[in-house]
């Protein structure tokens, strides 16, 4: 899932300050599961602007709109027929939704309201925590399903550092140590042997310095 | 009977548990012109429900935080504790917080902006 966080109200409000007529669209995946940008929060955020407006002696008229997903184009076209109604688009998808929409609808103008954040889990209700640093080159088998590129503070692939405590990481105290759990784990299921395999240094090559990643599969095309 | 006698100056919104309660129930009822909006709920530790008014807190808490972003005083959504007792006098509860929320300036929300006029007059119904 991808985490989100509102934007400062202040912020949304500079980006919207000059229009008055506005749309706010929702995403009803990974955002509404980690409880940024859901119908809810479409319509907590559009009741705070509107009375916001009225309080600054400001008219202004909102619209409220949640996809089901917003970084998919079929989901997306629900807008056709209402986008050129509206002066603004503020949208409470990640940052692939608000880029899809302004791709669809270019001459309208995209703004976000959300701050995308991290791949994570839900841990529990209300807490968030990120799991995977979309390295595109997962080594999850070799480390018994937890990540020491996202989990370890350090990034290791061999092994712990020492400096944890207590099963906690001394870069954070309360995050658990990622080389603790994975040990444990293997042990508990008899793979500690996978252990002895040395692994390089990540290739970070497949991730960064070649602008935007893209996958792209034959067999899913039209 | 309550709401008749008091007419417009309040409104009761009954939940079959505070923990029902949602940070847009309280801003919609800012919103529509309301100057307080108290959430009534059992003592913490008392709930039929386990933990419904422990979850109302926290999110009437982050309709507070919520509305002091728009320059609202977050002491316009209160949290009241009842005690047994007053969960049998509910009429009695009520006429306390009218009396309290006299001290409460009207919501610039409901009051708009360079309307003296209308001011003055909403200040004469209060008294």
């Amino acid at each position: 899932m991808i985490t989100a966080e509102r934007k400062p109200l202040s912020e949304i409000k500079a980006m919207i300050a000059p229009y008055r007529k506005i749309l706010v669209v929702g995403c009803g995946t990974c955002v509404a599961e980690c409880a940024s940008g859901g119908e809810k929060e479409v319509g907590l955020l559009s009741s705070a602007l509107r009375m916001d407006a009225k309080m600054e002696g400001r008219e202004i008229e909102t619209k409220e709109i949640t996809l089901d997903r917003q970084c998919v184009y079929e989901f997306i076209e629900q807008l056709s027929g209402l986008v050129n109604q509206y002066d603004v688009i503020l949208s409470l998808g990640c940052g692939a939704g608000v880029q899809a929409v302004a791709e669809v609808f270019p001459e309208a103008y995209v703004v976000p309201a959300l701050n995308t954040t991290f791949i994570g889990e839900t841990k529990e209700a209300g807490l968030w925590v990120e799991n995977c640093r979309g390295c595109g080159d997962c080594k999850l088998g070799y480390f018994a399903a937890i990540c020491p590129i996202t989990r370890c503070a350090k990034g290791l692939f061999n092994g712990p550092c020492g400096g944890s405590k207590d099963g906690k990481c001394e870069v954070n105290p309360d995050t658990p140590c990622a080389w603790q759990l994975i040990i444990t784990r293997l042990d508990e299921s008899g793979r500690l042997n996978l252990l002895q395999a040395i692994h390089p240094p990540a290739d970070w090559s497949k991730r960064e310095g070649k602008g935007p990643r893209k996958i792209e599969r034959e067999d899913q095309k039209t | 009977m309550l709401e008749k006698e008091l007419g417009p100056r309040i409104r009761f919104f009954p939940l079959p548990c505070s923990g029902r309660i949602e940070p847009l129930h309280l801003l919609s009822a800012l919103e529509s012109g309301a100057d307080m909006v108290y959430l009534v709920t059992c003592p913490e530790g008392v709930c039929r429900y386990q933990e419904g008014n422990v979850r109302a807190r926290k999110r009437l808490m982050y309709a507070q935080k919520l509305i002091e972003e728009i320059g609202l005083e977050r002491e316009r959504i209160e949290l009241v504790v009842t005690t047994d007792k007053d969960l049998l006098t509910i009429d009695g509860l009520t006429r306390g917080l009218i009396l309290r929320e006299a001290i409460v300036d009207p919501s610039p929300v409901r009051v708009k902006k360079h309307k003296g006029k209308y001011m003055d007059s909403y200040k004469g119904v209060r008294k």
